[in-house]
């Protein structure tokens, strides 16, 4: 997989594990105001866990299934530490980098196609 | 504790101890083995005098027999790794017998003299040290195997132990007391990753395998391990010497022929028992896109060239053994999946350090208490590895730009850096008064990796070059943000207070 | 803590290494002749499991109740395993049935 085939990925993983960390309350104090309103628990979490299968269909259907595994992994654990790292220093900036995320997997989806 | 009672509450305490027991070692093979996922790079580095160039391979095998006849007379065994685009040399291996020692040379791939770049172990020594420590191979191997077992025991318990470990996933707040910030660092960098972790742990187990337990080996051949090898598929049928001389082919002959029926060179060439009646080249080629870690052979008689064997063709759980090792080496992965295996094995070492700084800060005495002798020794333990392997590093590479080229043992002189930068920053992390140590021996490994820069650009000053040099930089960066780290204390670590803590 | 403590923790820790090591040897030799699959893939995949098996008696020994419970345990385990081995044939020299 090409490099912005590995960047679509993490920008997925990023998106939907903003998503998780968002729906629980210590992370949306710090990110948003206040904890999380019961109706928004279930949506966060569905789109959360939306956002990983999407990375892991994109890495299996770039690499295969044995690559694409172990590229979703690798992934999901660099977007991980960059969600832990901005909700420490700079919790206010995991809204719009979950957001812009999304375009930015977009935009480098046909590179990786490409890459093919 | 005298009886643990309850489950968690044992694993907490095996988690804490088998951690600490080996975790020293473990760093030093963590930092090496993330190391080692460049150390191709890190050789052409070392290596400055040869430049990327189209060698024949065909001459470089001939050119590397004629240079091995006259090595070792009635040599067991030769191997020739042949040249390739980006590393332009001929590397020759020749034993007296399997149990060693094995010789090494570089060769010029032209004309089969020993090369004239400059003598060094290159990447290939962190390499080694990942899992060899520096020690005779047998007692290395050993060591970090056991090593590795303790770490899938500390894994274990770890999981176990962790109570939280999905609702504080995500969770570091530096701001805290000292043990609550080491605590979530250890969490966090152990959690993420975690895949990783266990992958990496049992992967490596499996490539020792063999060696530290090969009870199923001995039982089921009776001690003759070797044709496991051949009935696996991993080697070609080998057969014994005949005990008459007669001299082989040239051996470029049997790369023609391997290129001929195989579509492509092969890597390196193996020969049996060569300048014996019964000799055999084996034509070893590269690892085929894949997970797993194989190389297809084809065995040739050394006199008449006839193809004698070929390897089998690995089962499933052969092959699931060779997925293992090719998980663990990552060979297979481009530039861009080559920098998450190396983020991720840095957050391995980063695990291994953040749990044995815990372990201090867990037990550091309140108010005016005196540190036990305990104490102590995991302290100048903790410094001297965690601060004074990095430095030897830096010098191991410092010591690649400044030894001079025509120095004898030059490449011994190179580990000779390597393991005296190691001690001197250990003992000055020793002996410097506490506040000050961390950040004296932090400093100190710091400056070796900084010094690397100037060392290069004015010494050899190639543009290919440059990457490398941004990475000692970033190392060097790194460095200084925890020296500043270690002087500051706790709550000045963030600029106001942790948002996580303030609305808690 | 006490000294008859320390000397159970020991005793934990040394039944562990060498109790586990043997467990997982035993089973490796065991696994390699009696799987039913070809001999080099009966090594294979005995081999491979034979470090979960390890791990596995190492947690058992912390996490028994008694260093006695461990050690009768390990012990059993380790007698009925020799016992199949020697009766595969494992032992002697003249190789497995």
């Amino acid at each position: 997989m090409s490099a912005a085939g590995l960047a679509v990925c993490v920008a997925l993983a990023f998106a939907g594990l903003s998503a998780l960390a968002l729906s629980l309350d210590r992370h949306h104090r710090a990110a948003l105001r206040g904890p999380v309103p019961k109706a928004r628990i279930a949506p966060l979490r569905g789109a959360g866990w939306a956002g990983l299968a999407l990375s892991l269909y994109a890495a299996v259907a770039l690499a295969g299934w044995n690559f694409g595994l172990v590229q979703a992994l690798g992934a999901v654990t660099a977007a991980a530490l960059a969600v832990a790292v901005c909700l420490t220093y700079r919790p206010g900036w995991l809204r719009p980098a979950a957001v812009a995320a999304l375009p930015i997997a977009a935009a480098f989806l046909p590179f990786a196609l490409a890459a093919q | 504790m005298s009886e643990p009672r309850r489950f968690r509450p044992a694993m907490a305490w095996l988690h804490t101890w088998a951690g600490l027991v080996v975790g020293w070692v473990l760093f030093a093979v963590f930092v090496t083995g993330t190391a080692s996922y460049y150390k191709d790079d890190i050789s052409r580095w070392m290596r400055p005098e040869l430049s990327e160039s189209q060698a024949d391979p065909v001459l470089a095998a001939t050119r590397a027999g004629e240079y091995l006849a006259g090595q070792m007379p009635e040599a067991g065994g030769w191997f020739v790794k042949l040249p390739k685009a980006e590393e332009p040399v001929t590397e020759v291996y020749w034993w007296k017998s399997f149990a060693g020692p094995f010789h090494h040379a570089l060769l010029d791939p032209v004309t089969g003299l020993p090369s004239k770049a400059r003598d060094t172990r290159g990447g290939d020594f962190l390499y080694r040290f990942h899992f060899e420590l520096g020690l005779p191979s047998l007692w290395g191997r050993w060591i970090v195997g056991a090593c590795a077992m303790v770490l899938l025991i500390a894994l274990i318990s770890g999981i176990v132990t962790h109570r939280r470990i999905f609702a504080d996933f995500f969770t570091f707040r530096p701001d805290r007391s000292r043990q609550r910030a080491w605590l979530d660092a250890h969490n966090l960098v152990g959690v993420l990753a975690l895949p990783f972790h266990l992958m990496i742990t049992y992967t490596g187990l499996a490539t020792l395998g063999l060696m530290l337990m090969p009870w199923g080996a001995q039982t089921a051949y009776r001690g003759q391990v070797p044709l496991f090898y051949e009935e696996a598929g991993l080697m070609t049928q080998s057969r014994p010497p005949a005990g008459r001389r007669e001299p082989g082919l040239p051996l470029g002959e049997f790369v023609r022929k391997a290129e001929r029926t195989a579509g492509e060179p092969p890597e390196g060439l193996l020969i049996a028992s060569p300048g014996d009646a019964a000799s055999t080249v084996n034509a070893v080629f590269e690892e085929p896109h894949g997970l797993a870690h194989l190389h297809p052979q084809i065995a040739y008689d050394a006199l008449t060239g006839a193809e004698w064997a070929r390897n089998g063709t690995p089962g499933g759980a052969t092959r699931t053994a060779t997925v293992m090792y090719g998980l663990h080496e990552a060979h297979f992965a481009a530039p861009a999946l080559r920098i998450l295996f190396f983020l991720c094995g840095a957050m391995g070492a980063a695990t291994v350090a953040s749990g044995l700084v815990l372990w201090t800060v867990a037990r550091t005495p309140k108010g005016a208490a005196p540190a036990g002798l305990g104490l102590r020794l995991v302290r100048i333990l903790n410094i001297g590895t965690i601060a004074g392997l990095p430095a030897g590093i830096g010098a191991f590479f410092l010591a690649n730009r400044l030894l001079p080229l025509a120095l004898t043992h030059r490449a011994e002189w190179e580990v000779g850096a390597f393991f005296g930068a190691w001690i001197l920053v250990a003992l000055v992390g020793a002996l410097t008064p506490r506040r000050r140590a961390w950040p004296a021996s932090l400093g100190l490994a710091a400056a070796t990796f900084l010094a690397i820069v100037p060392a290069d650009l004015i010494l050899v000053g190639e543009a290919r070059f440059v990457a490398f040099d941004m990475a000692m930089l970033a190392a060097a960066t790194l460095l200084i943000l925890a020296a500043r780290t270690a002087t500051k204390p706790p709550a000045a670590l963030t600029r106001r207070p942790s948002p996580q803590v303030a609305q808690a | 803590m006490g000294g008859r403590a320390r000397l159970v923790i020991a005793g934990r820790v040394v039944l562990a290494i060498f109790g586990g090591y043997a467990i997982a040897g035993l089973a490796t030799a065991l696994g390699a002749i009696l799987l039913p699959l070809p001999r080099a893939e009966a090594v294979s995949a005995a081999t491979l499991a034979s470090f979960a098996v390890m791990a596995a008696a190492v947690i058992y020994v912390f996490a028994a109740p008694t260093l006695l419970r461990a050690s009768a345990s390990l012990g059993g385990c380790a007698a009925l395993l020799a016992a199949g081995l020697w009766l595969a044939g494992g032992f002697s020299p003249a190789g497995p049935a």
